[in-house]
């Protein structure tokens, strides 16, 4: 039986024009299919350690999705500040353990600025509970000090010492820069694989003093407050975007966020991060079946087509099963021919679309991280074998049909074929 | 006495139950080592009669025997594997895979039967010599079959009939696709090998002339017997 | 081709399925699981004796109220007050015992939870006011919990303790190391 596939191979060699063909739809269909899977999982794992230990996160009100993913994420606009006396007295509730404010809307180079205190890096975890590092330096102090996350500091080329500017809103806009008003990196974080590798730490009043000479979001001109006479104004913030909180009893969470939802004061929404994530992933999980389904039928359209191509050759190769019937070829070795080609194509096919997703995954690094994502893995998971199994058996069923009747074919036809 | 080596008894052969009748033979006997021309005209069933020998089909009536085992009791499996080991086949044309070099087809039987890979020794050697016994040069054995002239895929094919010292040699019609000067050369190559090897040949043509090469000769006729 | 086509859409169906048939405000029924070991206990075990959630509501007629009543406001408030401070049963402490309950993933690691909170009805924390307080339990598993989602069934089954309370307000929690999580099934067929 070793000859045969030495003889599928240089049958399937002489056909490779119409076969190789079919090789690049099954190829096409395994690298789609592969796509999704590799995508979905690095997202959920990059998303779902993104935050942990926060019992709530709490914003003006918005819906639970948006409101961690711009503030754990980064991710969209915030469409409404709270007000810093809302802050207070919330934060002064005796169940709270400690709270961490955060305001957002400035950025550096495309990274965004979050204007936080010190208590920022003591209490955010992310992963398994996994603390804030410094790579090098220390925690802002002064007005004008900022903490790098790790890829904005390996991207832009800054370390500890370097000076910096931020601009309003995404920086996309002329005129837009706090150039009046420098930072210096002071740290630079160890890098997490989370956000915060993305962006650039200041303190609360930093946010305040290079906003205030803006009125209503934009410079005006001729009013210019320089940085050394900041000192002198009343930095408190106004307002926030958002803050966590941490709580002494973590089954105490329900009460607090009923109790932060129904604040008199002003409309504000206090999320659980776990149960806003699940919903996140019920949202995305219609939207991934979609494009399984779409994958696997991108995947029967390869497999029709192999199968239609394997049967249209077949009369072309009567003779050929003739002569290897004269030779003493029997029913499994023509039904073994050709479930082997079908299943060498599969074969094939799933090798090239993995190589093909693992070139995505090397090379494809900035893509994903404009939408949030840590880099791709480069190896396969079990869920990825599964799947190129399932494509692989698939393959070999295609071949089956083909094969049957070119036994059937064969038997009509003899020794000495009739055509 | 010599042992018979294909004998068959009161055959009958049809195609579909209502259809007249394809082969009716009421004997046949030949001789192990020995040549039988087989003629007949056109119609007389001469191919069918070449399947039923090579256990591709069963008669509706009659006995098959070969090499003293009746074709019929072996399931079909068994029948493909007892003509890898003892039979080989030559056609009228087309005989080799065009995407093959001639010295991978004449390896070919080898592959299926290992029974004939160990009578031919070292196969790719034994392929080269009868190739070149065959008037087949080396340069010639690594080209594909594609590229040969129809006389020499017709000795090619031969070689790969005769590898691996088959019990029985099987032509069917070899030289209809030569010119005269060729058929000769081709038919003596042939039986020479074949007596070499001791294998006894069935070799079926309506070319009467070419009767004189052979041990015996019969004649298929498309009658029914009385 | 058709076959397949068939055989795939067949395949697709049930994924596009919703994922749970509970509604807001069921609990679970009392079907058993095998309790090896472990002391069963039901959610009310959880409420001390002589301590009803329900006190507030004796005398009112809820049908007369109107959702925007400012008498049914203010009973609102008034029974989330009781509920906030809702006593344990102290002689819970240090029991190995199995509930079950639907669960509220707190953190994860990868996909698979390691804190996660247990209450005992459906939808506790999005439509209903929560629960009292002697009826969350705060649940650490020994082992991460594979494929667990918001508001899934489990069986939890590990030694019950008492969290020390908050500063100034002296309220305690249940908490479990959970030995071992299990999901939840219904033999008898869900309720709907």
């Amino acid at each position: 039986m070793s000859a045969l596939p030495r003889l599928a191979l240089a049958s399937a060699w002489n056909r490779r024009l119409s076969l190789g063909l079919t090789l690049l739809a099954v190829m096409l269909a395994a690298t789609l299919l592969l796509s999704v899977e590799r995508i979905r999982e690095a997202a959920r794992d990059s998303f779902a350690q993104s935050v942990s230990g926060s019992d709530l996160i709490v914003g003006a009100r918005t819906s639970p999705v948006q409101l961690v993913l711009y503030s754990v994420f980064r991710l969209g606009e915030p469409t409404n500040n709270l007000d810093w006396a809302s802050y207070q007295k919330i934060a002064a509730d005796p169940a709270i353990a400690w709270s961490v404010p955060l305001s957002l809307g400035d950025s550096h180079r495309g990274y965004p600025v979050l204007g936080t205190t010190a208590d920022y890096f003591t209490h955010f975890r992310y992963g398994d509970r996994q603390p804030l590092r410094l790579a090098d330096g220390v925690v802002f102090a002064g007005i004008f000090d900022a903490v790098l996350g790790a890829e904005v500091a390996q991207r832009l080329g800054y370390r500890v010492g370097d000076q910096i500017t931020l601009s309003h809103g995404d920086g996309g806009l002329p005129g837009m820069a706090h150039d009046d008003k420098p930072f210096t990196v002071v740290g630079i974080l160890a890098p997490t694989g989370t956000p915060v590798d993305r962006t650039v730490h200041v303190g609360l009043a930093a946010i305040e003093a290079i906003h205030l000479d803006w009125i209503g979001g934009a410079p005006v001109p001729g009013f210019n407050i320089g940085a050394e006479v900041v000192q002198k104004f009343d930095l408190t913030p106004k307002s926030i975007t958002a803050f966590l909180v941490g709580l002494h009893q973590r089954a105490e969470v329900f009460r607090i966020q009923r109790r932060i939802n129904q604040f008199a004061d002003e409309p504000l929404l206090a999320v659980m991060p776990g149960v806003a994530l699940d919903q996140l992933w019920q949202t995305v999980g219609v939207v991934e079946r979609a494009l399984q389904a779409v994958s696997w039928l991108v995947l029967a359209v390869g497999l029709a087509g192999l199968m239609a191509t394997m049967l249209a050759g077949l009369d072309q190769r009567r003779r050929e099963m003739a002569i290897l019937r004269a030779i003493g070829a029997g029913r499994r070795h023509i039904l073994g021919l050709l479930l082997l080609e079908s299943g060498l194509v599969s074969l094939l096919g799933c090798l090239l679309g993995l190589a093909a997703v693992s070139l995505f995954a090397a090379v494809g690094g900035d893509l994903l991280a404009a939408f949030g994502l840590a880099a791709l893995p480069l190896a396969v998971s079990v869920g990825e074998m599964k799947l190129l199994g399932a494509v692989l058996v698939c393959g070999l069923a295609v071949g089956v049909l083909p094969a049957w009747r070119a036994y059937r074919l064969s038997l009509a036809d003899g020794l000495i074929p009739r055509s | 006495m010599t042992p018979a080596a294909i004998r068959i008894d009161d055959l009958l052969f049809r195609w579909r139950p209502d259809a007249a009748p394809a082969v009716c033979l009421r004997g046949l006997q030949v001789d192990a080592g020995k040549s039988l021309f087989l003629h007949g005209p056109s119609g007389a069933g001469k191919s069918t009669l070449l399947n039923l020998l090579g256990g591709v089909l069963l008669p509706e009536r009659g006995r098959i025997e070969v090499l003293g085992q009746v074709l019929g009791d072996l399931p079909a499996a068994r029948r493909d594997a007892f003509r890898a080991d003892h039979l080989g086949f030559i056609f009228q044309q087309f005989n080799l895979l065009p995407w093959l070099s001639a010295l991978e087809n004449v390896l070919l039987p080898c592959r299926f039967s290992r029974r004939r890979a160990q009578r031919a020794g070292d196969p790719v050697a034994e392929a080269r010599r009868l190739l070149a016994a065959l008037d087949l040069a080396a340069p010639v054995q690594g080209a594909p079959a594609a590229e040969l002239s129809v006389g020499q895929q017709q000795r090619v094919a031969a070689a790969r009939a005769l590898i691996g010292r088959p019990e029985i040699v099987i032509a069917d019609e070899p030289t209809s696709a030569l010119d005269a000067a060729r058929q000769d050369a081709f038919i003596d190559l042939l039986l020479a090998e074949a007596k070499a090897a001791a294998s006894t040949v069935v070799f079926v043509s309506h070319d009467q002339r070419l009767a004189a090469h052979f041990d015996a000769s019969f004649a298929l006729t498309g009658e029914l017997p009385a | 081709m058709l076959k397949r086509c068939l055989l795939l859409f067949a395949l697709l169906v049930p994924m596009l399925a919703p994922a749970s048939d509970y509604r807001v405000g069921d609990r679970l029924p009392a079907a058993k699981g095998s309790a090896k070991g472990f002391k069963e206990i039901m959610w009310d075990d959880l409420m001390p004796k002589g301590w009803d959630p329900m006190a507030a509501f004796k005398g009112i007629d809820l049908n007369k109220l109107q959702d925007n009543d400012p008498k049914a406001i203010d009973l609102l408030a008034s029974v989330r007050k009781e509920w906030d401070k809702a006593p344990v049963e102290p002689a819970l402490n240090g029991q190995r015992i199995r509930i079950p309950g639907f669960v509220v993933p707190l953190e994860r690691k990868g996909d698979d939870v390691i804190e996660f909170l247990l209450v005992p009805y459906f939808g506790a924390c999005v439509h209903v006011p929560p629960p009292p307080s002697n009826q969350v339990i705060h649940v650490v598993p020994a082992k991460p919990v594979k494929g667990m989602r918001t508001m899934e069934t489990f069986w939890v089954s590990g030694t019950l303790s008492l969290q020390g309370g908050d500063s100034g307000m002296g309220v305690y929690a249940y908490r479990i190391a959970a030995e071992r999580v299990e999901p939840y099934q219904v033999n008898q067929g869900k309720k709907r």
